[in-house]
């Protein structure tokens, strides 16, 4: 259970982001989470839940864009669909090392803050 | 009044990690440093044993031993003459790069030819983390069976070496190494398997020259 050490992380990535817009709170967070990561999403949105409560954060919602791994099979010069919670590497139709593109991703893309305006 | 503004951000969010784990492998230019992770149980320091009591007249060896609790780890491989350095994680189940450069400064070791970095016994956690090292070793044994290649994939996927321990076991247990081969091979292609035994001494050969064999290279890469 790694997911709540890697929440912290994203949390401190957006407060360094949200640094410069003094006053303002942070209302939500979008990341990219690959397939390949072994980052359980459920798990990560519980753990952000955890790492924001009782902090200026709290309430702010976690977005969490699920990231597939493209598997390519150079001899067969074709896309090779990976079946549900499958890791192959090998092409299941001619044994060729398949090439991955993608599934790596833990990345935090974009964060909504709020701004309160000061001189109203 | 109050407004709503989307920032851009696109950064990793294991950045700060990332960034320490470039750090240490830019000082480890001259040092061939492994990352050990399996189960709890799998003989990650019984290999060490076996592997600096070989090696340490031949290469300047050190070891960062990973572990919730307890000094024992690092005692067995400084009860061989080799330096070692318990790093502590107080109930965290994997290392962070920040963790191994901080205890990596305590240990001071001087100037080394292989470090070994044996994180804490879990599968699943240490996976995400880079510590600066050349490579990551998967060690699984035949008592834990043979389903775990593709019950755990991530580590046996990125792990350049996969080791299977406690070969000795083999004639009493239902594990089929080949199936287990065919597991890691699917899983990665290009990743080097060997079987060991630190009772009978199968495969250490295989394990030290594949050692001598990464140090040379990395060693002709840096010149």
């Amino acid at each position: 259970m790694h997911e709540f050490g890697i929440a912290l992380e994203i949390l401190k990535t957006c407060r360094e982001a949200a640094a410069e817009f003094r006053g303002a709170r942070i209302s939500k967070v979008r990341i990219a989470v690959g397939e390949l990561t072994a980052i359980e999403p459920d798990l990560l949105d519980s753990a952000w839940e955890a790492a924001i409560a009782d902090q200026p954060e709290e309430g702010s919602k976690l977005e969490i864009e699920f990231r597939p791994a493209h598997q390519f099979c150079p001899e067969c010069q074709a896309e090779k669909p990976r079946s549900e919670g499958s890791w192959m590497r090998l092409c299941p139709d001619c044994g060729m090392p398949l090439m991955i593109d993608g599934g790596d991703e833990l990345d935090v893309l974009q964060l909504e803050i709020l701004k309160e305006d000061e001189d109203e | 009044m109050s407004e709503t503004r989307v920032l851009e951000i696109r950064r990793k969010a294991l950045e700060a990690n990332e960034a320490v784990a470039r750090r240490l492998r830019e000082g480890w230019e001259n040092t061939l440093v492994l990352n050990l992770i399996s189960s709890p149980g799998s003989g990650k320091t019984t290999l060490l044993e076996a592997t600096v009591s070989r090696l340490r007249e031949e290469y300047r060896i050190a070891v960062l031993e990973g572990d919730v609790e307890t000094e024992r780890d690092a005692d067995r491989i400084r009860a061989l003459g080799v330096p070692a350095h318990q790093i502590l994680t107080g109930g965290a189940c994997h290392l962070e790069a920040k963790l191994v450069e901080k205890n990596y400064r305590e240990a001071d070791f001087g100037d080394l030819d292989i470090l070994f970095i044996e994180n804490v016994g879990n599968l699943i956690c240490p996976t995400s983390y880079d510590l600066g090292e050349d490579f990551k070793v998967a060690l699984l044994s035949t008592a834990e069976g043979e389903d775990k290649p593709f019950k755990y994939p991530a580590i046996f996927s990125k792990a350049e070496v996969s080791i299977i321990t406690k070969a000795d076991l083999l004639p009493h247990l239902p594990f089929d190494v080949e199936a287990v081969r065919e597991q890691i091979s699917t899983l990665n292609p290009s990743g080097r398997i060997l079987l060991t035994s630190t009772l009978s001494g199968e495969g250490i050969d295989q394990w030290c020259d594949l050692l001598r064999e990464k140090l040379g290279d990395k060693r002709a890469r840096s010149a």
